[in-house]
């Protein structure tokens, strides 16, 4: 097991210091020191930078979060989308108008976003989505090669954690980029991939594995009276040390005992640093998802003790797959996330690291324009925002598309052909988290069919790289 | 509250706080027990068949033979239950549960509700946690006591297919929704899959999971489109999956290389509008009724439904004119005349009930099973059952360092309560599997979507991918949940677990007489738990160290909770070869 006083000497690590020399029993440690010989290779990533997925799992309805309001296009959204459509007069209007000219409003429920966009620290990416290739609508009729189950929710939830839509994938271009960046953390045992939602596909890796952590408490669940100061302790221990140094032959009892060796060992790294930070003055509430990102400042203000020069954090909102009442259910749900996300940079500038912290959305895909009579159904194309003080917030990338009954992009129903990929939208990420040009297509394997490693120009512009 | 709680993280205190109001609050309906003559009769726990006294010469192997079957069709049995399984043989026991009349769980629920309604649970009616936990305590109860207990198994692995999930308010606060599901399931497990496949589509639960129940024809006038949501998971989950599967299960692929897919959006399209014009049914039905009734089958209203001919996989056109039912009839038959449905299904109850990776001809003989049961007779559930449980690689792994299957933490919770003959006081387990849920997020009947707590596929990274294993529950095995069912187990072998039984509800109590007599002699103890929990298959590691350590306690029930503990956290029964 791993040595207490060790742990100790790990925390003095700090971004600077570069690789640390480690000498340890446990296989958690020696994955670690693996990826701690092989940041040697690494470019120097300098201080600290994080990235927070938010995951709006079920295909988040994003035509009425974002929604055109100059009066012809309002006026065509207004009729296509028919019983879906929200009133001109509720929406929360976007200051200025885009390079074409067009005003575009938010939600109703979502004035913290409305105000975020205005202080620019918050932009949006329009009309993006899984791509192969690029392709209008003639290209799909003619058969031009889309996404795997398109429409189909395992598929495009898993495509925009992997950014690999011509093949299924375990693997999600956080982890990708964990395995190329993650040597430059401390190696205790506590992945660069930190979790609020438990195991999945974007923080998988070749070499990396998320570490979930809960949004209450210390964030780490341990085994009851191993680490808990309890008159059982060293029976306790005993016991399960004795358990998990069992060899076994079968593949999955090596996994199940490898992986309750690594939930010991870290938790203990992970609450002691969690129970080290100051309380946040600022205020989060009262519910799962401002929960998560308060726990995600808490982690970010133990950066040191955990030893993190580079993170990423995963949070999922499920329930958006709004095949009924996507009116109520959206009036009741975009409002956290717009609360939500004005607490969290709050916590953020408090802790002095807005400029070090970048927040994105990604969704299953956007959904049909027109109605099924409740609700929408699923589409393709879709809006998302991206938050932080390294933002070049204030405006929307990527093209809007122009609604209209007759609209190039719709392939049917008012489901729109995205005109950007997610690997373009990743790969902006991607190179702002330190991720060196020449292996952005070790993370985003299909990148140069949408943006050249190679060029001066960032991808799209949202972040100063 | 116990002295260990005191040691408890802050975590599970609050979290065990948060189960007794629960199940306190439903305490004082149970409380009155003896004046409700219409209540379900205590059943004594769990209540296998009585079995005949087992012959005297029931070898180690044939026991340990049992153990492993019985952990392969049931949630587990108690060590009795397994010796009369091995006196009776292996198949003529399951033929027998075949015969078994099904144990139903709506009963219960309309138990409780009549309770409820009578004013029992008055104190408590602004309780929702209460309503909530009705389904809950009736599946519990019947995990843990019934004696269908083969059926109740494939129920659940049914639902982890043709998944519908409490975690929609609509179904978490209508008990019966999912209680009636969950008895049409324990229906289909030993009949026909055609006829569980069109019962799922037209139950109202899964109408409203799907949002096919109020879904109308088109309306192209105003750009309205029948909703596909129903259309779509029934090809893709429920029935064919997304690519042409070859005999052994594996994807068939194109010259190009690339699999072949089973359907696309026009398939869905055409699908879509076979699931129109279904609405609530009962007394007063009226198509667009926005109150629910889960109770009575979805009723068709043919002039909500789409007109017109379908056309549908494999060539099949559904003509014109046709009424609602009828399409549906044709619909369902297109899916479970594929070639895929046998493979596709197949290869799922194997990972549910066997192995996470069986072989090809593994998937192939039981689908082969499927599509016919040795009569002509296509989807007979009872010889799939019998392929999975009787195949040569259930009962020796071809691999055994690439076999077996990580267990479910809500398998692992039910196996600890039957195979530590829990009991009940007056016969009833008020249980609301809170706790497993809180500590391992699963809980029956409560996946976060569609797709269940895991996909079939999921293939973890590292030596597992490069071994080109899957492991399915490994998706959920995470720092936190591997603590969590640690903890559980802890908390259940010391009695804690067991809080739902607080008075004034009977008391639920573990009686570890029998093992602290064998606990006397330590290695006598290992081997009744080995051959109850891993089969006469313990590693020789984990035998040795939990003789080790309970040589050093000098109390017989010490020894007996140490030695469950480090045998059900243990890599050797988490993982089952």
């Amino acid at each position: 097991m791993i040595n207490r006083r060790r742990f100790m000497t790990q925390l003095s690590h700090s971004c600077a210091l570069g690789t640390t020399a480690v000498t340890a029993s446990s296989a958690v440690l020696q994955l670690g020191l693996a990826r701690t010989a092989a940041a040697a290779t690494l470019p120097s990533v300098g201080d600290y930078r994080a990235l927070v997925c938010i995951l709006l799992a079920g295909g988040n309805d994003s035509f009425n979060m974002i929604v055109p309001n100059d009066s012809d296009q309002y006026g065509e959204y207004a009729s296509l989308r028919g019983d879906l459509a929200l009133p001109q007069d509720s929406l929360l209007p976007l200051p200025g108008t885009t390079a074409s000219g067009r005003q575009y409003a938010v939600h109703p429920g979502m004035p913290e976003v409305q105000s975020l966009y205005g202080a620019g620290d918050l932009a949006f990416i329009a009309n993006v989505g899984t791509l192969i290739e690029p392709v209008d609508a003639a290209a799909v009729a003619a058969g031009a090669r889309i996404p795997l189950g398109i429409a189909s929710h395992a598929d495009q939830i898993a495509q925009w954690q992997t950014a690999q839509p011509d093949t299924r994938s375990a693997q999600g271009w956080g982890g990708r980029m964990a395995d190329l960046l993650a040597g430059a953390n401390q190696a205790n045992g506590i992945s660069m991939n930190i979790s609020l939602a438990g195991t999945n596909v974007f923080q998988a890796g070749n070499s990396t594995t998320e570490y979930a952590i809960t949004p209450d408490g210390d964030g780490a669940v341990g085994i009851i009276g191993y680490n808990d100061g309890s008159d059982f302790e060293a029976f306790r221990r005993r016991t399960v040390d004795g358990m998990l140094a069992v060899q076994h032959s079968n593949l999955l009892r090596r996994e199940y005992a490898n992986r309750l060796r690594q939930s010991i060992d870290s938790q203990a790294i992970f609450t002691a640093a969690l129970a080290g930070t100051s309380p946040l003055a600022s205020a989060f509430s009262d519910n799962p998802f401002s929960a998560s990102l308060q726990q995600i400042a808490r982690t970010i203000a133990a950066r040191d003790a955990l030893g993190a020069c580079r993170q990423t954090f995963f949070v999922l909102v499920g329930g958006w797959d709004h095949h009924d009442e996507v009116l109520a259910n959206q009036a009741r749900m975009l409002p956290v996330i717009s609360h939500g996300l004005q607490e969290f940079r709050d916590a953020l500038a408090e802790l002095s690291v807005l400029d070090s912290v970048t927040t994105f959305t990604s969704s299953d895909f956007g959904r049909t324009l027109s109605s099924n009579g409740r609700g929408s159904d699923h589409g393709w194309g879709g809006h998302h925002m991206v938050m932080g003080g390294a933002v070049n917030g204030g405006e929307i990338y990527g093209e809007y598309p122009i609604l209209s009954a007759s609209a190039p992009l719709d392939i049917g129903r008012g489901v729109y052909i995205p005109t950007l990929s997610v690997d373009s939208y990743f790969a902006e990420l991607a190179l702002w988290l330190g991720v060196a040009p020449s292996n952005l297509d070790q993370v985003l394997p299909n990148v140069r069919r949408f943006y050249s490693p190679e060029s001066a120009q960032a991808p799209l512009g949202f972040l100063t790289l | 509250m116990t002295r260990r709680n005191n040691n408890l993280p802050e975590i599970y205190r609050s979290a065990l706080a948060s189960a007794l109001v629960v199940t306190v609050l439903s305490g004082c309906g149970g409380g009155s027990s003896s004046e409700t003559p219409d209540r379900p009769p205590p059943v004594p726990a769990p209540s296998s068949p009585a079995p005949e006294p087992p012959p005297v010469e029931l070898s180690a192997a044939s026991i340990a033979a049992a153990s492993r079957f019985t952990s392969q069709a049931t949630f587990g049995l108690a060590y009795e239950d397994i010796l009369s399984v091995a006196s009776a043989g292996h198949a003529s026991w399951l033929e027998a549960q075949f015969e078994q009349a099904p144990t139903y769980h709506t009963p219960i629920v309309q138990d409780l509700l009549a309770r409820r309604a009578r004013g029992e649970f008055e104190a408590f009616e602004e309780d929702v946690e209460l309503l909530v936990n009705f389904r809950r305590y009736s599946w519990w109860h019947h995990a843990i006591t019934a004696e269908d207990e083969v059926r109740q198994r494939i129920a659940l692995a049914l639902s982890e297919i043709l998944v519908v999930s409490d975690q929609v308010d609509a179904l978490l606060l209508a008990p019966r929704s999912l209680s009636t599901y969950y008895d049409l399931l324990l229906d289909g497990a030993f009949g026909n899959f055609r006829d569980l496949l069109h019962n799922v589509a037209l139950h109202p639960a899964m109408g409203l999971y799907l949002s096919h129940v109020n879904n109308a024809k088109a309306d192209p006038a105003s750009n309205r489109f029948p909703d596909e949501n129903f259309a779509r998971e029934l090809m893709q989950l429920f029935s064919i999956g997304l690519f042409e599967l070859n005999n052994d299960g594996s994807e068939r692929l194109a010259a190009d290389g690339l699999p072949i897919a089973t359907y696309n959006n026009a398939d869905i399209r055409e699908f879509a509008k076979i699931f129109t014009g279904l609405s609530w049914g009962g007394e007063g039905a009226f198509f667009g009724n926005t109150q629910a009734n889960f109770v009575s089958t979805m009723q068709m209203f043919d002039e909500f439904h789409e007109p017109g001919e379908k056309r549908l996989l494999n060539g099949l056109v559904v003509p014109a004119g046709q009424s609602g039912l009828e399409d549906i009839a044709a619909a369902i038959d297109n899916l479970f005349n594929h070639p895929n449905t046998g493979l596709f299904i197949g290869r799922q109850l194997i990972q549910r009930l066997v192995t996470s990776n069986p072989s090809s001809a593994y998937i192939d003989r039981v689908a082969s099973a499927f599509n016919d049961n040795g009569a002509g007779v296509r989807g007979d559930m009872r010889a799939v059952v019998r392929a999975i449980l009787f195949d040569p690689e259930a009962e020796t792994p071809l691999d055994p360092n690439r076999a077996g299957k990580l267990r479910s933490p809500m398998v692992r919770n039910v196996a600890m309560l039957r195979q530590l003959q829990v009991q009940s006081s007056d016969g009833f387990f008020f249980h609301s599997g809170f706790l497993l849920q809180f500590l391992t997020g699963q809980s029956p009947l409560s996946a976060p979507s569609v797709f269940n707590f895991y996909l079939p596929n999921h293939r973890p990274t590292g030596p597992l991918a490069a071994a080109e294993l899957v492991a399915p529950e490994l998706q959920i095995t995470n720092s936190t949940t591997i603590a969590g069912i640690t903890n559980l187990i802890d908390i259940g072998v010391n009695g804690e677990f067991f809080l739902d039984g607080q008075p004034p509800l009977g008391q639920v109590t573990v009686d570890f007489t029998e093992l602290e007599a064998l606990a006397v002699d330590p290695a006598a103890l290992v081997e009744r738990l080995d051959l109850t929990f891993t089969f006469g298959a313990m590693s020789q590691g984990t035998q040795e160290l939990i003789i080790d350590i309970i040589e050093d306690l000098a109390d017989n029930n010490l020894r007996v909770k140490t030695a469950l503990y480090i045998t059900l956290t243990s890599p050797d029964y988490a993982v089952r070869i």
